[in-house]
């Protein structure tokens, strides 16, 4: 492998960073908001946000990405691939997220809100004091489980012509005709972007402590 | 198992053209531009594939090969600015027909199948089909070899529209044909033969005979097993002034003499006698 094709690789890890790290920053708040929503038996809303996460968790990321790109343009605005991309993995990944967040709302103890109702604080200051600094930590490792399922399901972006880390391994491939070099470290860079991904939860954990490790 | 995962993408990706194609066809506002339209927004959306060597692949990470150089051409003679996406071959056609493209610029088989969504433009070379086996593997002599034995080809692929000439070229003889094995691209293919789980894969000779010159010690070239095939690029069906405009400057590449020159550098020969236009 040349030094070009090297680069061409760390090019595309940048490209997966980029448009995981996006996702995740979007996906991560957008499905704690559809999780609320539900939770709160929010009328109407709360049965569209049922419907939307049974349907996004069934739908394969190359799929949707198709339905993206091709499709959203003969109904409404140009999309280009960057941003039909990032859609795509936030909307995939709020789904997954709803679910883990809903999981952690549905297992808050009643006793605790009861108290904070007692205390007569209002619903936001609740949401901030109460359940959302425990929420957090709690829902912590399975959300770092499904930002390391993002990155694995990225590779379908290529097909719109995102260059990520895969995608730079089989142009290689393809021009030397011997595809198991960039294939070997392309493995080896999702496993070291995997690793970043467990390291910063470790760092977490153990800054701000797991739940009830300071009760 | 890798035929396995290509049903399995290979149904996805069929559903996820359906419901695709399935939009585009219920809205009024799908279509590719028209000629007046794309000089109206003063660009015209190119599509290419970035593994298709000779054709168009990537080079420390620019475009290059046969197409890359043609549209360098295309870019001096075109009337507006061309800009160019590089996209796997997976979506490049459903690209093209739901007008998210105007033109692919890279070498499209010409088949009854496409052009009944697509129009083509004159054919940039000859791309007869070949088969490709190991070196090592001395069972295949002839065509007649191939009998039972499984093939690779690429799904979506003219080269699987393609399998009935060589079914009955097999047929003559007493033989039928054996598995096929389909993959989202070639580089997989020609892997899966190196490793023995395919016998032999079809591909152009032109795309076979660059896979020999680069891995002679793995790779040897076997006969023709299909009828004259030709490629061209592509618009979406009815675009007949783009189609033009391109078939033009093709015309004008091939009385200047730099088509060949450019057959020459990277298919490894001229075709000094292809049509001017070509009914699949």
């Amino acid at each position: 492998m040349t030094a070009g094709a090297f680069i061409s690789l760390l090019q595309g890890a940048g490209m997966t960073l980029f448009i995981s790290g996006a996702g995740i920053v979007l996906g991560v708040p957008l499905g704690l908001v559809l999780a609320l929503v539900r939770w709160g038996r929010v009328p109407v809303l709360g049965k569209i946000v049922a419907v939307y996460v049974s349907l996004l968790r069934s739908v394969p990321a190359v799929t949707l990405i198709l339905l993206i790109f091709f499709a959203v343009p003969t109904i409404g605005p140009e999309i280009g691939p960057i941003t039909a991309a990032i859609v795509m993995l936030t909307l995939n990944t709020a789904a997954f997220n709803c679910e883990i967040w809903r999981a952690g709302l549905n297992n808050f103890p009643a006793d605790q809100l009861e108290a904070s109702r007692a205390f007569g604080m209002t619903p936001l200051l609740r949401f901030r004091r109460i359940i959302f600094p425990q929420l957090w930590r709690s829902s912590l490792p399975p959300l770092i489980n499904e930002m390391t399922m993002l990155i694995k399901s990225s590779p379908a972006i290529a097909v719109v012509g995102v260059v990520e880390i895969t995608r730079a391994a089989t142009r290689i491939g393809a021009q030397t005709y011997d595809p198991l070099p960039p294939m070997i470290v392309a493995t080896v860079l999702y496993v070291l972007v995997i690793m970043l991904f467990v390291g910063l939860q470790r760092i977490t954990e153990r800054r701000y402590g797991q739940i009830g490790a300071e009760a | 198992m890798s035929s396995m995962k290509s049903t399995l993408s290979r149904s996805i990706l069929a559903a996820a053209f359906a419901a695709v194609v399935g939009v585009a066809l219920s809205s009024s506002l799908a279509g590719a531009a028209t000629l007046a339209e794309i000089k109206a927004r003063g660009y015209m959306v190119v599509a290419t594939e970035d593994d298709y060597k000779p054709f168009e692949f990537m080079e420390d990470g620019k475009p290059t090969g046969f197409d890359n150089e043609l549209l360098a051409e295309f870019r001096k003679t075109s009337p507006v600015e061309i800009r160019q996406q590089v996209i796997p071959w997976t979506g490049l056609l459903a690209g093209v027909s739901t007008g998210k493209y105007d033109v692919a610029v890279t070498a499209a088989m010409i088949t009854k199948e496409r052009v009944k969504s697509l129009d083509f433009s004159m054919p940039i070379a000859d791309s007869t089909h070949f088969y490709v086996k190991r070196k090592s593997d001395d069972s295949i002599k002839d065509i007649k070899d191939l009998d039972g034995k499984t093939v690779g080809v690429q799904s979506g692929s003219a080269q699987l529209e393609k399998l009935p000439e060589l079914e009955a070229m097999l047929a003559k003889t007493g033989g039928k044909l054996g598995k096929v094995v389909q993959y989202t691209s070639y580089p997989e293919a020609y892997q899966d033969l190196a490793l023995k789980r395919v016998d032999y894969v079809i591909n152009t000779i032109i795309n076979i005979r660059s896979l020999v010159k680069d891995k002679p010690e793995v790779f040897e070239l076997g006969q023709a097993v299909s009828s004259r095939t030709v490629p061209g690029w592509a618009v979406q069906k009815g675009n007949s002034e783009l189609l033009a405009l391109i078939n033009d400057f093709l015309a004008e590449q091939k009385k200047n003499g730099n088509l060949a020159k450019l057959q020459e550098k990277w298919l490894g020969q001229s075709f000094p006698d292809l049509p001017d236009s070509y009914e699949p």
